[in-house]
């Protein structure tokens, strides 16, 4: 009797797919319900950002920039004041530094309630992505009322901050940290140690700490494989030195991990923004010398500046011929390279398995594409 | 008794789901509720009116038109005999608007602003094209902080509508420094005539002292030319 | 003890107005049939609301609230609107399969009401098997998501049949022993009278309270029915986010509309039987038995609603691991203990 004849089958999954996470498309070579081969196909939100900014001046590019990684568009903000300020030698006022550590730690606290709400949706369970956005909600209003809008920001400016808080910011702010601390209870006991969700995380998707430093993976997924790296830490900007927290890293770099490790990096941040609206002092939000939007001229000079965002580095790459519009302007996404890893941590895995890795690296899709 | 603990960190999460089964939702009923817009939020772009007069509080100084990174402001003032501004065409596009606020930050005469309204939805984009009269009467009920200095003339004199109008244009026109002034000066200028400087130091002041330099469009057609460009460019990258 | 005598007065009444044989018999039928399929329609379609209002809740939101009160005809409304939709048959398909898979899905569902009593007398036909049969009609229900994900020719609609196929063919199993314990309790496999031996007693006398065999059976069937009724934790066969719909991904309209009302009876259907074999039936007092079934019923259906709105999803081999590994072994030792201690005359 001859074996059953079987064939390997190609699936599209995507653009369009629930849990690709925007526009990614994946090519699956699957063999029944496992994957064989997994080829992500990127390029389907590509918007020419870095190209736009070369016709803008150096205060335009900032609101361009904000779609660049618009679920932290605090980093996308910063990153890019930080490398106008290193070219040009900007002294940021005590004030700004405060508030800039401030909104980015909330901006990372916000990315990551969103990755609790959407991972444990592609794992199927619905209710911790309300829960997630419920508390993500907070943050939002925190910034909306700050700086105006609730998604793409332009708030943090070369040389500072837009607006100073307003005087109601920092009670609300505290009362939010305070309620995310408490609710972060029941995330995870939702979660944490349910079994279903155990056995579907634990031991998928293994990076190894060799595989994740050779593709360039930073952040979350480098630190839940065990390479304790945070550029926050590692090479400081801003005031990041004067706080007191810790890098909380894990071991087994699975699914598992990189959820943890998230919400490990929570606590953290709480910590930060609890010691920043401690200390924050009164003075400027802007530098002396102000900076104009339209005839603002850094001195020429190629500068690269980067920042620990939720997703790893974010890095902006600023050429400047000293006339008002950046002669090139390239951006780095963590996003992009965890990407690029999918594959290898995708060995004969099932589908389900599949979609858990890819939440689990929490990859957003505008930061891949630009 | 492995199996027993699962079991029981199973119930622990339906505790939790179950205990919201009671609570309040955080929800609203859009049409009927609506929420309280905070009063920096960015919506719909309006012109401001003066609040005594009730005429626009705009110079045409095109800084707003400059400083907008996707050309979503449209001005078209050319100068009559009398070498001054009439405003012929202000038109915003509200589908190209990023709703990033720089034209507010830009303006010197607390012209233009984002205000905390967001149901301007249409059926059709062309409609969102705005026109000066609707930019206006959006923006009529919009409160504002007036950072422009105020003429104590302005105020003892009743003077009629349009000759405060024109004053305010002369006085525009009048305060023209060269291009190269335009460059040196980055902070205020109190010894302009014009009411450029910030004067009232409220919340918004720090934003507002960014912009600080006059402007003079028709001095620098070649600016006009690098913006129809990057409009240009613009419309490709979005292509 | 059944609808019959509705049905024979029903064939009289037509005998004294003229018609003869065999079409008052078929009316009576007819009219029977009718109102059966009329109730579980409106059951299902109060249930897709119900669900939506508990999702909601769970989630603090309010769920649907623009039609009526409480948006309570939206399920109406949303069928109204299924019913408008164009029906999208892509030209690939297997014509014959493609067509008759809901209907098939359909059908299944509704075929267990033969013998599940809402109430005292209120049962089209108390069949000696009555349980057995139940556990044979149910398992239609597998062939018409085979043939909604065969005909569809898609790749994400057949490995959503395929896993519906094994996952059902597997549950079954355990389900069907867990209910042969509770028939080694009653002694009898008719639906009336398992109900009938838990009366009195005020509930002491359940099936569940049986110590340990009946909570055991109960945690048994009740995870075996989750499956069976396709839902979360156990919904792989449509997990919208690794297969986008599965098996319905290319129905639209109405037909989509017969899947989703089958999912939701079938969802009663298993809550029914949890009542009937595990919560004393229509039994209870003052209240009129069929109130008693059917609060007894949505209080189970909560329950599963619950784990829906909680749990994450299992993997599909790890589906077939708890069943075969887990609960295979447990519902056996289960039902043999229970056997034993039956034989011995032990009293529990």
């Amino acid at each position: 009797m001859s074996a059953l004849r079987t064939e390997e089958f190609t699936v599209n999954m995507g653009p369009h797919h629930p849990s690709t996470h925007g526009v990614c498309r994946l090519i699956l070579t699957m063999d029944g319900e496992k994957v064989v081969k997994v080829e992500p196909v990127i390029g389907y939100l590509h918007r020419a950002l870095e190209k736009i900014c070369e016709n803008r001046t150096y205060v335009q590019c900032i609101p361009i920039l904000d779609r660049f990684e618009y679920v932290t568009a605090m980093s996308c903000n910063y990153v890019f004041a930080l490398a106008v300020e290193k070219l040009a030698e900007i002294e940021v006022p005590e004030r700004a530094e405060y508030i800039r550590v401030i909104m980015l730690e909330l901006n990372r606290i916000a990315s990551h309630l969103l990755f609790y709400g959407v991972t444990a949706m592609d794992i199927g369970a619905l209710t911790p992505f309300l829960y997630g956005l419920r508390e993500r909600e907070l943050i939002i209003d925190l910034f909306e009322m700050t700086c105006g809008q609730r998604l793409t920001y332009n708030y943090i400016r070369i040389g500072g901050v837009a607006r100073d808080l307003p005087p109601e910011f920092v009670p609300k702010c505290r009362e939010a940290v305070k309620i995310i601390t408490d609710k972060l209870v029941d995330y995870e006991g939702l979660l944490n140690e349910n079994p279903i969700w155990k056995v579907r995380n634990q031991g998928i998707g293994y990076l190894s700490p060799e595989d994740a430093i050779a593709y360039g993976v930073s952040g979350p997924v480098l630190r839940a494989s065990g390479v304790e790296y945070d550029i926050r830490k590692n090479d400081p900007y801003s005031i990041y030195d004067r706080f007191d927290f810790n890098i909380p890293t894990h071991q087994n770099g699975d699914c598992y991990d990189r959820y943890l490790q998230r919400l490990a990096e929570i606590k953290e941040s709480l910590k930060i923004i609890t010691q920043a609206l401690d200390g924050l002092p009164e003075g400027e939000i802007q530098p002396k010398k102000k900076i104009n939007a339209i005839t603002y001229k850094p001195p020429a000079g190629e500068v690269y500046a980067r920042v620990e965002n939720s997703r790893g580095e974010l890095g902006v790459y600023l050429i400047s011929d000293g006339s008002t519009k950046p002669v090139r302007v390239k951006t780095r996404g963590g996003s992009y390279n965890q990407l690029q890893a999918l594959p290898i941590m995708v060995n004969d895995c099932l589908i389900a398995d599949l979609v858990a890795i890819f939440a689990s690296l929490d990859v957003i899709m505008p930061e891949v594409d630009r | 008794m492995g199996v027993l603990k699962d079991f029981f960190n199973l119930l622990k999460g339906m505790t939790i789901t179950g205990k919201h089964l009671g609570r309040r939702a955080v929800t609203i009923q859009y049409p009927e509720q609506k929420m309280q817009m905070f009063e920096r939020s960015r919506g719909v772009v309006v012109l401001l009116s003066d609040k005594e007069t009730g005429d626009l509080n705009c110079t045409m100084c095109m800084l707003c038109m400059r400083a907008c990174p996707t050309a979503a402001i449209y001005i078209d003032a050319p100068r009559d005999e009398n070498k001054k501004r009439v405003l012929k065409e202000f038109k915003v596009d509200h589908a190209l608007c990023c709703y990033c606020g720089l034209c507010e930050e830009a303006c010197n005469f607390s012209a233009i602003k984002l205000a905390n309204k967001y149901e301007f939805s249409t059926w059709d984009i062309d409609d969102l094209v705005w026109d000066v009269n609707k930019l206006q009467d959006v923006g009529r009920d919009v409160p504002y902080v007036d950072t422009r200095k105020k003429k104590p003339a302005a105020k003892a004199a009743a003077k009629p509508a349009e000759k405060k109008a024109d004053d305010k244009k002369s006085a525009a026109d009048g305060a023209k420094p060269s291009a190269e002034e335009n460059k040196q000066s980055e902070g205020d200028k109190p010894s302009e005539p014009k009411a450029t400087d910030t004067a009232a130091a409220d919340k918004t002041a720090p934003a507002k002292d960014e912009k600080a330099v006059d402007s003079s469009p028709d001095e620098t057609p070649e600016s006009d030319e690098t913006r129809r460009s990057a409009d240009d460019d613009t419309k490709k990258g979005d292509a | 003890m059944e609808l019959y005598p509705v049905f024979m007065w029903l064939h009289d009444l037509l005998e004294s107005t003229g018609i003869g044989e065999p079409w008052s018999t078929i009316i009576s039928y007819g009219f029977l049939a009718v109102t059966v399929f009329g109730t579980l329609s409106i059951l299902a379609l109060f249930l897709v609301w119900w669900e939506r209002k508990i999702a909601g809740h769970i989630q603090q939101r309010f769920g649907p609230m623009r039609t009526g009160w409480h948006g309570w005809y939206q399920t109406i409304m949303d069928a109204v609107k299924l019913l408008q939709k164009e029906d999208i048959r892509i030209a690939t398909r297997d014509k014959a399969v493609f067509f008759w898979a809901p209907v098939v899905c359909f059908v299944a569902a509704y075929l267990a009401y033969v013998v599940i009593p809402f109430g005292e007398n209120l049962i089209v036909a108390d069949l000696n098997v009555g349980i057995l049969y139940i556990i044979a009609v149910t398992t239609f229900t597998v062939i018409s998501l085979l043939m909604a994900g065969w005909g569809s020719n898609n790749k994400y609609a057949l490995l959503g049949g395929m896993r519906s196929a094994a996952q059902v063919v597997s549950y079954e199993v355990p389900m069907a022993v867990s209910i042969l314990t509770v028939i080694v309790f009653a002694g009898s496999l008719s639906m009336v009278d398992i109900a009938n031996a838990q009366q009195g007693n005020i509930i002491f006398n359940w099936f569940i309270f049986k110590p340990p065999f009946g909570i055991i059976a109960f945690l048994t069937y009740i995870t075996a029915a989750t499956a069976e009724a396709n839902r979360t934790p156990f919904d792989i066969p449509e997990a919208e986010q690794e297969l986008v719909a599965g098996y319905n991904v290319e129905y639209s309209g109405m037909k989509f509309a017969m899947f989703f009302l089958a999912e939701f009876v079938n969802l009663f259907t298993v809550s029914a039987i949890a009542v009937t074999l595990f919560f004393g039936g229509w039994h209870g007092p003052l209240l009129p038995s069929w109130i008693w079934f059917l609060l007894k019923t949505f209080a189970v259906i909560l329950l599963l609603m619950l784990f829906r709105w909680t749990f994450p999803r299992l993997r599909v081999d790890q589906l077939m691991e708890f069943a075969w590994k887990f609960l295979v072994p447990l519902t056996f030792a289960n039902l043999i203990l229970a056997g034993w201690f039956k034989y011995a005359g032990w009293h529990w």
